[in-house]
């Protein structure tokens, strides 16, 4: 595979730019969708970037995708298609009507190649106006100082006109422990002081000093400041522990369950999770929750396996090699997390994350939703009922599948199933959305090039 | 009092301070056992033959046994003065004080801090240097199973199958027993202090300390241990004023579990001030 349409494409869009010097953001190139006002389900486009040239015997050598796989695999120019054609392909579902298209932070590995996903985030800002961004998020115990977060995120609010969605992840034991060295035993502590330090940086109108015992800063000053006030929506997401639930439930952020097991195995997590909001007495608003689901579509059922299951092989066999020691760390789950059997991901790695399991059974088990668009339709909104989830986060790429082949799945997702998911949870107040400048006032995509380049490259008797 | 079956006591250190189980054996001088990251689960190995010529004192660290309190230890000055608190509530008068891998470190570490109070000290497989030619083993990066070619020479010996043992706690599927998950929460407790105070690398600055040590010290190194490398006890000798080295032959690193006797006898020599 070639840059070639990557390059085209950015060419194409860049012409069509610079003839239509007026282009404004209802009418952004290419756009063909267009996000409803009132709240609705929200379907977001989430892309994990993987890697995908891992030989073949992957598994045989490498004990792991993540934390100590040799870098050697690692090639750069490929990586350089990939980069472009990932960010194609985000572009894409924004004009294609996605609410949201999203991003994520992991380090030291194949399966994910975004250890700066605000990188990528501010990429989108220039290609895209519509879709809100999703980042989820930076893994806030390891900025240091964590106000950096709170600069970085502010940074990409104010660019794309107040679209982010900042997420706070605690991060895997792979990333925080084994990567960037956090020590597990005081990650949680050392999380919620970075939570507090950054809102708040983003509250306060004066400089204060923080004496914190992980972070002292005399002057916390953060400029800029976020478009959104008081500020982003916060959204938490995570995989294995109870704690998660309770900070959510104490701020009232958004609780982002990302799972590659697919709905039916998460019935178990979100069930604690809509209880322990129960006992708190919050509303069970199906906002304050969202879900990450792995998605293909082809023309037919019959299709999608033949087009899909070497790139869904590709991940659930390579992406999510684990080696199950540093899926988890001691100290990174707490006593009743462990008890409470919500150790299952970190301890129980080929059971759970569908290792070895055929295209029959990661179907009908629904680790994947998979198939016409008939059938996606129906099995996501049994999701939407049964998780009773308001945001739902699409991984309609998958492992080593091609832009083509996405695309495709992005596009029927786009006019033969999104509209049909919306209108589920009509009757609830999103609160967990951004609140983005109106589209009158935010930049184009691509922004003034056309009229800066006509003023910059006019005739010299111009001149005044 | 027994040498083979200890009394357990709870010492209450005060408010705001952890509680603190001690196993305690034996007559005689005064003898402060640190544990390392396994704890004291049995009292055996060289335990019971310390007890023979020592009153033995082995304070459990918050998260193993009956202690807690480990929000209270920060960090790990906090952990050596902590060590401090224990002997003054023991009523210990300048112990001695043996050590064996993170208890060997911190040992070291409070040898080093209050040089007057620790009247000897044995240092077995202490962790706590680093030299990037010989890393010492990542006890939070392995399965428990895949740990036991680093802690033990012999692989075929009880302590070692037991060890292995536990790996049917690490199952691929859902369904643990009860005793299982508690089994795994106890240990995850104590593994938890190790890591807070060893997590990721375990070295925070100890060899520049030790000059300050002056109790005689025996660093004592099963010659096979694979966790950490032997070569470690000639930068201990070196650098402890007064210090001599021992290594036990067909031993890893858990000495104690592996070669009791060779290594008690080492122990107690030395304490004869052989």
């Amino acid at each position: 595979m070639s840059a070639a349409p990557a390059l085209l494409q950015a060419h194409e869009l860049l012409l069509d730019q610079l003839g239509h010097p007026q282009s404004h953001i209802g009418a952004a190139p290419g756009f063909r969708g267009a996000a409803p006002e009132e709240a609705t389900m929200k379907l977001g486009w989430f892309h994990l970037m993987p890697y995908r040239w891992l030989p073949d015997d992957f598994r045989e050598r490498y004990h792991s995708v993540w934390v100590d796989l040799p870098n050697a695999l690692y090639d750069p120019r490929r990586g350089h298609q990939l980069y472009n054609e990932y960010l194609d392909m985000l572009e894409y579902a924004d004009q294609m009507g996605f609410d949201a298209i999203g991003v994520n932070e992991h380090h030291q590995n194949a399966y994910g190649m975004m250890p700066s996903p605000n990188l990528m985030a501010a990429a989108l800002t220039r290609r895209t106006a519509n879709a809100m961004l999703v980042v989820l998020g930076n893994s806030i115990a390891l900025y240091n100082p964590p106000t950096r977060v709170a600069e970085e995120f502010a940074m990409l609010d104010v660019m794309s006109g107040g679209r982010l969605v900042a997420g706070f992840p605690v991060g895997t034991p792979m990333d925080v422990n084994y990567c960037y060295g956090q020590n597990p035993a005081t990650l949680r502590e050392k999380y919620r002081e970075a939570h507090d330090l950054i809102l708040k940086a983003w509250r306060e109108r004066e400089p204060f000093a923080w004496n914190g015992k992980y972070t002292k800063l005399r002057y916390v000053n953060v400029w800029p400041q976020p478009i959104q006030k008081p500020h982003p929506p916060i959204w938490v997401p995570g995989l294995s522990s109870i704690e998660t639930w309770d900070f959510c439930a104490e701020h009232g952020y958004n609780y982002s369950y990302l799972s590659y097991s697919g709905y039916k195995r998460a019935q178990k997590m979100l069930d604690g999770y809509w209880e322990r909001l129960a006992a708190r007495g919050r509303e069970a608003n199906p906002y304050s929750c969202a879900f990450f689901q792995q998605v293909c579509l082809s023309d037919s059922d019959a299709a999608c396996e033949r087009e899909w299951w070497p790139h869904v092989d590709y991940f659930f066999n390579k992406c999510l090699h684990l080696y199950p020691a540093m899926a988890s760390a001691p100290g990174y789950q707490s006593e009743a997390s462990i008890r409470a059997g919500v150790v299952a991901q970190a301890g129980n790695t080929k059971m759970n994350f569908g290792i070895d399991k055929s295209w029959k059974e990661l179907v009908e088990q629904r680790y994947i939703v998979a198939g016409s668009p008939a059938t996606v339709r129906e099995q996501l909104e049994e999701l939407a009922h049964s998780l009773r989830c308001g945001h739902l986060l699409l991984g309609l790429h998958i492992g080593s599948a091609p832009a083509e082949l996405t695309n495709r799945s992005t596009y029927l997702f786009a006019t033969e199933v999104m509209p049909h998911l919306r209108p589920i949870w009509g009757e609830y107040e999103d609160r967990w959305w951004p609140q983005a400048l109106p589209a009158s006032e935010r930049a184009p995509a691509g922004s003034y090039n056309a009229a800066a380049q006509a003023r910059a490259e006019r005739p010299k008797e111009d001149r005044r | 009092m027994s040498t083979d079956t200890p009394r357990s006591s709870l010492l209450n250190l005060g408010s705001g301070r952890p509680t603190i189980e001690v196993l305690e054996a034996g007559e005689g001088a005064p003898l402060l056992f640190l544990h390392g990251a396994g704890g004291v689960p049995a009292w055996e190995g060289v335990l019971p033959l310390l007890s023979r010529e020592y009153h033995v004192f082995a304070p459990l660290l918050p998260g193993f046994g009956g202690s807690t309190g480990l929000e209270y230890l920060e960090d790990q000055l906090d952990l050596f003065l902590h060590g401090f608190d224990v002997v003054e509530a023991l009523g210990l008068d300048r112990p001695y004080v043996v050590g064996e891998s993170l208890g060997g470190w911190m040992a070291a570490e409070m040898a080093a801090l209050r040089p007057k109070e620790v009247g000897r000290l044995a240092l077995a497989s202490p962790v706590g240097l680093w030299r990037d030619e010989a890393p010492v083993t990542d006890l939070f990066g392995h399965m428990i199973h895949e740990l036991v070619p680093y802690l033990f020479h012999d692989q075929t010996c009880p302590a070692a199958q037991r060890m292995l043992a536990l790996t049917q706690l690490f199952s691929d599927k859902d369904d643990r027993a009860p005793w299982q998950i508690e089994m795994l929460v106890v240990l995850g407790r104590g593994f938890r202090t190790a890591a807070k105070f060893l997590f990721p690398i375990p070295e925070n600055g100890l060899e520049r300390r030790l000059w300050r040590i002056q109790a005689p010290t025996l660093v004592v190194w099963g010659e096979q241990d694979r966790f950490i490398s032997p070569m470690y006890a000639e930068i201990f000798r070196e650098q402890i004023p007064n210090a001599g080295v021992v290594k036990i032959p067909n031993a890893g690193h858990l000495i104690g579990l592996e070669s009791p006797e060779p290594y008690a006898e080492a122990l107690l020599r030395w304490g004869r001030g052989h």
